[in-house]
């Protein structure tokens, strides 16, 4: 009896904190979605806030907002994050060593800083006074300020988009390096026997060898990119606002009434992340992208 | 034929290098300047005036020690509860298995704000909201999940066999723990503690909702200055916030590597060379 329950009570510690502390908090968050505020009295369940947010332009903005976003964030990064992947190989292979520990550790830098210092280098760099704005009008190619783009606290969404590429594209890299070197070294000779210059190595046996787990990091970052407050809080403006910051401005605009589509807001982008989650999983699974992942 | 490689390869380390460390050269600049107006790319003047406010200020020293004193808190929780249970999940055969890593994995990929925004009125009326407890309960959630995931992986290459032969020569449970599971454990638990110190130091918004304003972190602490305050102070700030968050993962990576040479265990390579 003890051995058959033993590993149950080992996993009940982590597995009741996370119902209770996590589930448990939007389980809580869904039960005032529907209205349900015993502490003012409300004790029926209605589906107003969904109504009103459905209806709602200003929800609808900020969805295409964040899809907008997400999307180019995560293909921006993923290109760079390839790019740069194939570069640390081709550099591995043609020096014939390893790169020098501290070497790895610097590309690895953007992911140690948080994100709201890479929000700011955003901003001193491509605000229309920044850094390189003043690096343009030194070498001539503008005269003013104002011929710079307005790049941070766009209503497109540039800031927010630029500091994901510098922090998630070294994820992306990291992501792939360990695929690509499992490429030996006499399969580029190989395919130089048959005739195979570089570029034809890199588009009939690199890109296919890191074509899944470049989809799955992909996916990735779009999952974080789609459900993360701290950058576009930082980088984005006010109106038109991303479904988190858009929850958040509900959230503390004041009035009681605001709460419930704030918390049903939550819940539409819980949905959306859990379908996602879903749909990287299976298709990692598929792909067997992730061993030793979960 | 041969020289074109090596070329290349140094134009691809340059293109790395002005990719990951010159977005710094600004924060850096910012950091030390005395009046930087536009076009120079260089400031005016140079002062340290930035950095003597954030030094002698008594809320920065403040700010460093709750964010790590949480961080900490947080990732010895989170060791305690991620051992049993990826012990469990590697060793047992487990009914549901895809059930309990459903559960421990969730806040991997759903926001963690979410549940905390709905959980918020409930922390208000248990007293939990503006205490550094209510911080470290909600910064379990998003850490739990990584710290869980190196140990597991950990434990997968721990053999039984290595315990019980410990068991044959009579060794009883504590020290089969302490010396032979916690030290092949170490590596991933260290991996899972960085990457928990990491998270937790990162936090703004659920900080902010719990803690509410009250327990001040450094995060919660830089926003004002990087959301239009002085530019310099905000670029100090920056640079400490971002120069801890190092310090915390090199530190660690330290640690091990002082472990294993104090307990003159051979580090192994991994892989075999070609």
């Amino acid at each position: 009896m003890w051995q058959k329950s033993k590993p149950y009570l080992l996993l009940l510690p982590a597995s009741f904190t996370i119902i209770l502390l996590f589930f448990g908090g939007i389980f809580d968050g869904l039960l005032k979605s529907f209205g349900y505020f015993p502490a003012i009295g409300e004790t029926g369940l209605n589906l107003t806030a969904y109504d009103r947010l459905l209806h709602s332009s200003d929800f609808w903005q900020s969805m295409a907002l964040t899809l907008r976003v997400a999307a180019l964030s995560s293909l921006i990064s993923a290109i760079i994050g390839a790019f740069l992947a194939v570069a640390l190989f081709f550099v591995n292979n043609s020096t014939k060593k390893a790169i020098p520990r501290p070497w790895q550790r610097l590309f690895q830098l953007p992911l140690t800083i948080p994100h709201l210092v890479a929000g700011y280098m955003v901003v001193l760099l491509f605000t229309q006074s920044g850094f390189v704005s003043r690096l343009l009008a030194t070498v001539g190619w503008i005269d003013g300020i104002t011929e710079f783009p307005v790049l941070v606290n766009d209503s497109f969404g540039w800031g927010i988009i630029l500091t994901y590429a510098w922090k998630e594209a070294p994820f992306v890299a990291l992501m792939l390096y360990p695929v690509l070197s499992r490429i030996h070294g006499s399969w580029s000779d190989v395919s130089r026997v048959f005739g195979a210059g570089p570029w034809q190595f890199i588009r009939e046996v690199v890109v296919p060898v890191m074509m899944p787990a470049w989809t799955i990091a992909t996916f990735i970052v779009f999952v974080f990119t789609f459900s993360a407050f701290e950058v576009p809080y930082l980088l984005g403006v006010t109106y038109p606002s991303v479904l988190p910051v858009y929850s958040y401005q509900l959230y503390t605009s004041g009035t009681l009434s605001d709460r419930p589509e704030a918390l049903a807001v939550n819940m539409i982008l819980a949905a959306i992340t859990i379908l996602l989650g879903l749909v990287a999983y299976y298709i990692s699974k598929r792909w067997n992208v992730l061993k030793g992942w979960g | 034929m041969k020289k074109q490689p090596r070329f290349l390869s140094l134009l691809l380390i340059i293109g790395l290098f002005i990719f990951v460390l010159v977005p710094f050269v600004p924060l850096v600049l910012s950091s030390l300047s005395f009046g930087w107006r536009w076009p120079d790319v260089f400031p005016q003047g140079w002062s340290l005036r930035a950095w003597e406010y954030v030094v002698n200020d008594v809320r920065t020293w403040q700010a460093v020690g709750i964010s790590l004193w949480i961080a900490l808190i947080v990732t010895f929780v989170n060791l305690l509860l991620a051992l049993p249970a990826a012990n469990a999940l590697v060793r047992y055969p487990v009914r549901g298995r895809w059930l309990f890593e459903a559960i421990i994995f969730a806040p991997i990929i759903i926001p963690p704000f979410i549940s905390v925004m709905g959980i918020h009125l409930s922390f208000l009326r248990f007293g939990l909201t503006e205490t550094v407890l209510g911080v470290v309960l909600a910064h379990i959630a998003p850490t739990l999940p990584y710290m869980f995931r190196a140990i597991m992986v950990s434990y997968q290459t721990l053999s039984v066999d290595w315990e019980d032969q410990a068991r044959m020569l009579g060794a009883g449970a504590m020290p089969r723990f302490f010396h032979v599971v916690l030290p092949h454990l170490l590596p991933g638990i260290l991996a899972g503690a960085s990457l928990s110190v990491l998270i937790s130091l990162s936090q703004y918004l659920i900080t902010f909702i719990i803690g509410a304003g009250q327990v001040v972190t450094l995060p919660i602490l830089l926003f004002p200055f990087i959301s239009g305050g002085d530019p310099a102070i905000a670029s100090a700030y920056s640079l400490l916030y971002g120069a801890i968050a190092i310090m915390a993962l090199v530190g660690m990576d330290a640690a091990l590597k002082r472990y294993y040479q104090m307990s003159r265990v051979p580090q192994q390579e991994k892989g075999v060379k070609p």
